[in-house]
This record gives C-alpha cells, structure tokens and sequence, in this order.
C-alpha cells in the first residue's frame, strides 16, 4: 500500500478510535470500591508485601499503603491500577492535589487528585513510613 | 531466477480490516455489555505502538531483508513457488514463531522487544496491534536463517510471517469464548492466547504458538483455559505510563540500568541481558519459576495443575 494512503489512514483510524472510546464513555479512570479493593489491587503488585494500613482518597481513585518495608501509592492506569513503593519519590503540592516524581522508567510521574485536607497530610504520611 | 520474486505487502492491506474489525468489536462489547472492555488511553497506547511497529519496519526492515538476501546468494537450494512450498514455508516459518516468542520470553535481551506487546492490562483487537518498535535489536532473524538456506525466497518467507501475524490478530478478544473442539485442538485460538496473556502465575511461560497450537503441546509449554480462573492480563508488575516511547523502550532501559551497575562480574552483566526475564544477581526479583513456586507454596492444592509443576515426590508419605 501506498505511504500517501497508509499514512492518512492510519492516523484518522487512531484518532477515530480514540474519539469514540471517549464519546462512549470509556474514559473513566478506575475507582477502589473500598479498601479491600485498594488492598487487592496493591497485592496484585506486590504479593508478598501485604499493606498494614490502607488510606483512600476522598474520591476512591487512588489509595496511600503502608507496608513492612515502606510506602506505596495505588493509582489508576485508565480502567485499571497499578502500584509502586514511594522510595526516592519527590512530592509536589499541585492545585487539584500532589504530584508525585519517582525514579522510575515505567511510571515517572504520578498526578493525585486529593482534597486541600488530604494534601495537605498525605505528604506526612508517606515520609513518616519511607 | 526467483531473485525479483514478489508478494504483497499483506500486513499493510490488511490495516482497513483491522480497523473495521476493532470498530466491530468496540460496538459488540458496548451494545452487547460484555465480551471485553475498551479504554481511551490503552487502546491509544496500543494503536500508536502498532503505526510505530510499521514505521521502525519501514525504517529498519532494510536490515532484516539484506541479511536474508544475502543467505539467498549463498545457499544454493531454490524449491520454487509451487502452492506446496508456500503451504510448506508457512508451516515451518510458524514453527520458527514459536521460538523466537519462547526466546522472547525466556531471554530478557529479547524480552526487552517483546514485552510491550503484554503491557496492557486489557485483551482486546487493539492489543493485538501493540506490537514492538525494537525487534531488529534482538538478532532474532537469525531463526529464520536455516528457511532460507532450505532454499525458501526471502520473500516468501516474509510473505508466511505476514499472513502469520494476521492470524494472530483475531484471537485477541475475549468476545469469543471458545471455538469448535478440533478447531481448539489444533489452531491457536482466543481462548489459548488469553492465557498467555495471562499474568496468573498458572498461566506464566505458557502458549507460545503463532497459528498452530500443536508446537505448544509438542515442547510442552501448551496450558488450557481454565474455567475457574480468569486470565489477568498485563505485566507482572504493570507499567505506570501510557506514554509509548516508555512503553517501546522501558525495558531496554532497565537492562542498561542493571548492566552498568557497579561490582558486579561480566558473567552477572550478561546475566542480565540474557537470563530469564526477574534474574537478578542478589535475588531480588522475581523469575516466573519463583513466582510459580510462591504461589505454589500459598496454594499447595495447586501442584501439578495446568501451568504448575507437580509435587517433587507425590503425596507425602509418614
Ligand atoms: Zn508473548
Ligand atoms: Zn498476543
């Protein structure tokens, strides 16, 4: 096939394709029941590091975890999570929560969504374990 | 005389299919509520890796193709183009997709090529498209250096690994449960690339087949769906990006990474270009065996289930 009709054509079917999961509403980024859920979705990560204590955001989209050897974040990665432990991280207040830098290839930066209140804490908790 | 023999570009015709089918799909699972789920930012991810795939192929394809082109002036076999040696070349070229995906998951220099293709936590046609941007880098046309010297046209063979691949597009759903019994029996289908899409210790290491599943049951590493476990698709330890220069290069990165740490020996640096992906020199990672054995030890009940080892002596006997 011709470069002049590929390109064109791949490049309006990625785009409609994206579009259209987003008109249809499957944008949504995931939401931690409760945190049982949380918990699962840490040990889906880590196995072998239970949390002792899991503390969810106002909006259930992400979950701080302190476990025997530090502490990690639950995050959503689109209709899914993923996990990592905050060793290394560097925490920044943004306006809509924290930002959270890690040196890490695979997830460098994560973007929490977190009340003034929560913010404000979750900083201390998350030096307090690491 | 067959130096200027030539098939068409099949993976590239196929693009308008792949779109209508995955549009096909997306409207069955949302009319339909279930057979599968869409994300905007996955299938992006996933759509972008596969136009990536096809741009690094155009750019770097030149590689692959001299080196073949070069064993054709060497050897001094020729079968010709009889249906039967196009029959026969698929055949063999997916035997010769069989290794060279049991090597990229056994070797984590070719691992590093090959992971991204598992890197969504979804299972949908999208998925089939994350395809990797880094596969010159693995050598892994060396594989397909003994077809040729058989005296199979480089183009030929291009053209079966073409075909091959779009066969493989089709199993990536899970809108299809599972085909007729010989159909299961023989062609690699959804069900059994579900599980190796699996993150589920049970179905780690498992169903390598490109179109023929019987490779799988001939070197032992085929392993059923089950019903009473689901396949949890994605990494064993999930990405924390969509960003697909992350997802191309991450693990090529981590090689780096690891190779250049100070003290170690030149045996532990190549140990970590092509040891089984989770080898590390302190043990403290994780290989699919120890994640196999952990698991086994959290569910002794397990052993010698699909996918597990059986216990060492049998029941234990006092
Ligand atoms: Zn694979
Ligand atoms: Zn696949």
């Amino acid at each position: 096939m011709p470069l002049a009709v590929l390109l064109p054509l791949v490049v309006a079917g990625i785009a409609g394709i994206a579009v259209l999961t987003y008109l249809l509403g499957l944008s949504r980024p995931a939401v931690l029941a409760d945190t049982a859920a949380a918990r699962a979705a840490w040990c889906r990560e880590f196995p072998d590091d239970a949390p002792r204590r899991v503390v969810l955001s106002h909006d259930r989209h992400a979950a701080l975890v302190e476990t025997a050897t530090g502490s990690g974040i639950v995050w959503p990665m689109g209709a899914d999570t993923t996990a990592r432990y905050l060793s290394g991280a560097r925490i920044t207040r943004t306006a809509t929560g924290l930002r959270v830098d890690l040196p890490d290839y695979t997830a460098p930066r994560i973007h929490l969504a977190l009340d003034d209140d929560e913010a404000r804490r979750w900083p201390t908790l998350m030096e307090a374990s690491a | 005389m067959t130096d200027q023999l030539s098939y068409p570009d099949v993976v590239t015709w196929a693009v308008p299919f792949f779109m209508a089918a995955i549009l096909a799909e997306l409207f069955w699972i949302v009319i339909k509520g279930r057979g599968g789920r869409y994300e905007t930012r996955d299938a992006l991810t996933s759509l972008v890796m596969g136009a990536g795939n096809v741009g690094s192929g155009l750019l770097l394809g030149f590689i692959a193709y001299g080196f073949f082109m070069a064993l054709w002036q060497i050897t001094p076999l020729d079968l010709g183009t009889a249906w039967w040696v196009v029959l026969l070349c698929f055949v063999l070229d997916d035997l010769r997709y069989y290794w060279v995906h049991r090597f990229g998951h056994r070797i984590r220099w070719v691992w590093a090529s090959h992971v991204n293709h598992h890197s969504s936590q979804h299972y949908n046609l999208t998925t089939a498209l994350r395809q990797t941007w880094t596969g010159t880098f693995t050598f892994m046309m060396l594989v397909r250096a003994p077809l040729i010297l058989l005296g199979f046209h480089p183009a030929m063979v291009l053209f079966c690994g073409g075909l091959n691949l779009i066969y493989q597009f089709w199993i990536h759903t899970e809108a299809i449960g599972k085909m007729p019994r010989w159909f299961e029996a023989v062609m690699n289908t959804p069900s059994h690339h579900r599980v190796h899409h699996g993150r589920n210790a049970r179905y780690l290491d498992a169903n390598y087949a490109g179109v023929f599943i019987v490779w799988d049951k001939m070197f032992g590493t085929f392993v059923p769906e089950l019903e009473a476990e689901r396949p949890d698709y994605g990494l064993v330890r999930n990405l924390g990006t969509f960003n697909p220069v992350r997802v191309a290069f991450h693990e090529w990165v981590g090689i780096f990474r690891d190779v250049i740490q100070p003290g170690l020996t030149w045996r532990e640096r190549l140990m970590y270009c092509l040891a089984p992906p989770g080898w590390s020199h302190d043990g403290s990672r994780d290989t699919s065996e120890a994640i196999k054995r952990k698991h086994l030890s959290r569910n002794p009940q397990d052993a010698g289930t699909p996918g597990f080892p059986a216990p060492p002596d049998g029941p234990v006997q006092n």
